[in-house]
């Protein structure tokens, strides 16, 4: 049950994008074809899945121990940024077709704030989340944050099919849609 | 000097270490299998790279040069794909690979000429695409073979070597064009023909109908006559499915076909203009 609440917060409740505004700057960047939002979808999920487990253990017999808490972002930066080399390197060498489809996507979430987000979030004492915990919250928002992608790709991708005022092509509309999709979140809010 | 005092040596150089020492484990590690998970790359593919046209244009089927180049040196593409790079650098590139090019460089042309002379189906008002257009009954020319002059050719071309002009239908200037093929792959009518590049004439004309049918539709269409076929000193020209097929090898260039063709549908192909 505890999995569940965490799952439903991580995906809909708490996402990440449309209810923190966290990593909007991937958001809008990468979210032109629904292909391409995918991909970087599945990134952001594998990259703060692991992230979470690791800078969970980082913090919990590091820095805990010694009293250092006040270093956790910068240690989580750390651990990121050479976590997401290391994968790069295992997927380029053992599957290149995966390699080529995350390919640009993966050396971008490394400043990617949602990831650190979600690794500063995680070891939060009022959450007392144990591992497993932190991992699957890790985990689903990776999968929220790609709800959100995908969907507004969506919308982009009928956008430029449509009329629109010259004033409102481009960014401005996309912002809008952003918008209503962020503020039809807000009935998920409460929930939990 | 009284905050200096009052921290002590322990509260800067524990994390100091901490934080060093990850970031020393993490760099030695990542060193390390950084050298074992090298992915080692063919230097070849760098060489033939860099012979390509650069063009990443997309007409060979890959997602550009370099990957063309890829799929070149492992044998997986044939150099002829590519038709944007000119033959003294596909030769280079088959001495590198071992391999010999026998390509002919290749032109581009759109084989209609209708355009407002061909009638009109219906009044389009969506989307100002052909492929759109395409999705509605074939189009809004009665003619179901003719260019539909919406210009999709001319948004997917990479050199800006199309345009529709009051003619209303695709033209090509070749002194740009570098026969990509990107206008053939997007062209829901596969309008756009490949022709050797050292060809003298083309058929203007990409409908199969019978000549009846086609007059009533477009006054420059093909009516399969066969006038050009019969004129042909050469005998480079037969009729298959109401439309000339010419066989560039036979054909020496007179013209006969140009000046004998009722409707004017064979044109010269003058080719680049060097």
């Amino acid at each position: 049950m505890e999995y569940l609440m965490i799952i439903v917060g991580a995906v809909f409740v708490n996402n990440f994008v449309l209810s923190q505004f966290l990593g909007i700057c991937p958001f809008l960047g990468v979210s032109k074809k629904t292909e391409t939002a995918l991909g970087m979808g599945f990134a952001v999920i594998f990259v703060m899945g692991i992230a979470s487990l690791f800078t969970f253990i980082v913090n919990q017999y590091i820095l805990i121990p010694l009293e250092l808490e006040y270093l956790q972002t910068i240690a989580f930066i750390l651990i990121i940024a050479s976590l997401v080399q290391l994968v790069e390197m295992v997927i380029k060498k053992f599957s290149p077709t995966l390699y080529s489809a995350l390919g640009v996507y993966l050396p971008l979430i490394t400043t990617n704030c949602a990831v650190l987000g979600v690794a500063l979030m995680n070891v939060k004492p009022i959450y007392a989340y144990t591992l497993g915990q932190a991992f699957v919250n890790g985990l689903f928002s990776g999968v929220g944050f790609t709800l959100a992608i995908v969907l507004l790709a969506g919308i982009r991708e009928r956008l430029q099919y449509s009329d629109i005022p010259k004033a409102f092509q481009g960014f401005p509309i996309t912002l809008i849609a952003a918008a209503i999709m962020s503020m039809s979140f807000v009935i998920f809010s409460g929930m939990i | 000097m009284l905050f200096l005092a009052e921290v002590s040596v322990e509260a800067i150089f524990i994390p100091l270490g901490i934080l060093g020492g990850m970031a020393i484990i993490f760099a030695l590690l990542l060193a390390i299998l950084g050298k074992k998970l090298a992915v080692v790359r063919d230097e070849r593919i760098d060489k033939v790279a860099k012979l390509l046209s650069g063009a990443n244009c997309g007409g060979c089927g890959h997602a550009g040069c370099d990957d063309f180049a890829c799929s070149l040196v492992k044998g997986e593409a044939s150099i002829n794909d590519c038709n944007a790079t000119p033959k003294e650098n596909k030769d280079k590139i088959a001495e590198i690979l071992g391999i010999t090019n026998d390509g002919e460089e290749t032109a581009v042309v759109v084989a209609c000429c209708g355009g407002v002379n061909s009638k009109d189906k219906y009044e389009y008002q969506g989307y100002g695409d052909c492929k759109s257009m395409e999705l509605l009954a074939g189009g809004n020319k009665q003619c179901s073979y003719a260019c539909l002059g919406k210009a999709t050719c001319v948004d997917n071309c990479p050199n800006y070597a199309i345009e529709v002009g009051m003619e209303g239908y695709a033209e090509i200037n070749q002194d740009k064009c570098t026969a990509c093929g990107n206008c053939l792959t997007n062209c829901p009518k596969s309008v756009i023909k490949r022709i050797p590049a050292s060809a003298k004439v083309y058929v203007a004309c990409n409908s199969h109908d019978k000549g009846k049918a086609v007059r009533e539709v477009c006054s420059n269409g093909c009516i399969g006559c066969g006038l050009c076929a019969k004129n042909c000193p050469e005998g480079a020209i037969t009729m298959v499915d109401n439309l000339p097929v010419i066989d560039y090898k036979k054909c020496i260039g007179c013209l006969k076909c140009v000046e004998k063709c009722p409707v004017k549908c064979i044109h010269e192909f003058k080719g680049k203009s060097k």
